[in-house]
């Protein structure tokens, strides 16, 4: 009982220092907001290195999953005669649910656990305190760059993935139960509409700051060679899945409700 | 210039750094030495204001820094050089980037101005050329000397380097020395070396302090230091061990 009590105890404790270190991080980040500074040549590397490198990653997936929904679905729409239905289905779950959370989770395995390991590898090889020796701040120098792009690029990369998913859909919807483009983007144009694009899109956005936060709260909290980094990276991705589908659960509904509360004002 | 004042720093219940206490006078050059694991390499890093000490002061340059915040240590950093003993080279830029780096950081002078600083302190290293190699192509003496240029390359009024020759030959051991003593004249620099070549720091050091387990045993003039009656100094100047 004692045994049972303690362990809960300590992981509670573990818990929360976590939660209290990317409240600090968070804290850290939004003084230096005001005024922002961002370094040129790091901003632009961590794009590149963010963006466009996951491009043809991020491209495959959604081609193979867009094509594997339309084989799923192609028996049922074939028994009910329901072709008419297939552009609206795929892009709906696409664009609300597949899309952001499938991009978010390659993303942070493959973006944010490179984040975690590079800054694990900058603390322990000791070149975060060669930073600052030099009198510049790392959470400046590091921090705020990979922040800003991995917010802008995993949002772009969620709506080239959208894109990628639709037209891997079609494509097999076309060759497997003979719905013709036309009719694929007709049922999706007239049946889904904008706020289903959006609730995938500023989830993305949602997710990217998430992993962002987790990724380097991860990596500049390593301590003892290798093996610390390879710690913090696995921490990094499970810690990154848990809050995409908290996240998901928490902003589906709210930015629902607000878009409808908009719609009634001002529409 | 430098004055640390009872630190004191702990790992977990033990203590590393046991009420460490000295004054190096400006323009003064120390030389930290002790045996392996005594809490040198810590010692400069509380003094670069990297790591706070549990108990203490540390003043540099008239300013007590251990409660100083990130933000308000930047403008004593801009004063200390450091040469890391791991070398803490940055590995997503080349050489010739690695010591730009703190010039351009500091923004004062053109690119056309840093490349031809870069070019020549890489040329007084001994290594003319190598701007454009990758930091995973060097040896670990050419690491060391890359260390170094980068340490010093902004001149600034204090330079602490930690262990800045080990791995070299005696030769480029020596030339380093030397460069060290030239640049300690021309700066009037204060400077604290680690180092075992206590050949090489008696070249260039006028203070030496030891430390053994997390405690200042030694602290003066380097008369003093050879004629040193405690047995553990004697025994480390002279390179003796007790069983024979
Ligand atoms: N940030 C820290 N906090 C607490 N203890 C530390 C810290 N960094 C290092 N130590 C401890 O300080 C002790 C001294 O280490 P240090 O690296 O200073 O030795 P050193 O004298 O430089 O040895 P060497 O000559 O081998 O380089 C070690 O036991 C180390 O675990
Ligand atoms: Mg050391």
């Amino acid at each position: 009982m004692n045994g049972v009590l303690h362990r809960v105890g300590s992981s509670i404790l573990s818990l929360s220092r976590e939660v209290g270190g990317l409240a600090v991080l968070l804290g850290q980040i939004t003084v230096r907001l005001f005024p922002p500074h961002l370094d040129g040549k790091e901003t632009w590397r961590s794009f590149y290195k963010v963006g466009v490198k996951s491009t043809p990653i991020v491209v495959t997936t959604a081609l193979l999953t867009g094509a594997i929904m339309a084989v799923q679905s192609s028996a049922f729409i074939e028994e009910w005669g329901a072709y008419g239905l297939l552009g609206w289905g795929a892009g709906f779950s696409i664009m609300r649910e597949v899309g952001p959370i499938l991009i978010g989770l390659m993303f942070s395995g493959r973006v944010g656990a490179n984040n975690t390991a590079e800054l694990g590898t900058m603390k322990v090889t000791e070149q975060i305190d060669a930073l600052r020796t030099l009198a510049i701040d790392p959470i400046s120098y590091l921090i705020m760059p990979r922040f800003v792009a991995m917010i802008v690029m995993l949002v772009l990369l969620t709506v080239i993935g959208d894109l990628f998913a639709l037209v891997g859909a079609m494509i097999f919807a076309d060759l497997m139960i003979d719905v013709s483009p036309q009719v694929f983007w007709h049922s999706l144009l007239e049946m889904t509409y904008l706020i289903d694009f959006l609730v995938g899109v500023i989830k993305a956005g949602f997710f990217g700051f998430a992993i962002a936060l987790v990724s380097c709260h991860y990596g500049l909290k390593v301590t003892g060679g290798a093996v610390g980094v390879g710690r913090a990276v696995n921490n990094c991705v499970v810690a990154s899945a848990i809050g995409i589908f908290f996240l998901d659960y928490l902003l589906t509904p709210l930015i629902d409700s607000a878009w409808a509360a908009l719609f009634i004002r001002y529409g | 210039m430098i004055r640390v004042a009872h630190v004191t720093k702990y790992r977990g219940r033990q203590a590393v750094l046991k009420d460490v206490s000295f004054e190096i006078p400006a323009g003064a050059s120390l030389a930290l030495i002790g045996p392996g694991g005594c809490g040198k390499t810590l010692l400069t890093k509380i003094i670069g204001g990297l790591v706070r000490p549990d108990q203490g002061e540390v003043w540099v340059d008239g300013q007590e820094i251990t409660r100083l915040s990130e933000i308000e240590l930047t403008r004593v950093r801009f004063k200390i050089g450091m040469l890391f003993q791991n070398y803490a080279l940055f590995d997503f830029m080349d050489v010739g980037d690695n010591i730009a780096f703190p010039l351009r950081q500091e923004g004062k002078l053109d690119e056309e101005e840093i490349a031809s600083q870069v070019e020549a302190i890489l040329k007084e290293v001994d290594l003319p050329g190598i701007e454009r190699l990758q930091v995973n192509e060097l040896s670990g003496g050419m690491k060391r000397r890359v260390t170094f240029a980068r340490a010093v390359i902004r001149r600034p009024p204090i330079l602490v380097y930690d262990d800045p020759t080990a791995g070299l030959d005696p030769v480029t051991s020596s030339k380093i020395f030397i460069l060290l003593d030239r640049l300690q004249r021309q700066g009037a620099t204060t400077s604290i070396t680690i180092s075992h070549d206590l050949v090489g720091l008696r070249s260039i050091c006028t203070k030496w302090a030891m430390l053994v387990a997390g405690e200042v045993v030694f602290f003066g003039t380097s008369e003093e230091i050879e004629r040193s009656p405690t047995k553990v100094v004697r025994q480390f100047w002279m390179g003796e061990s007790d069983e024979v």
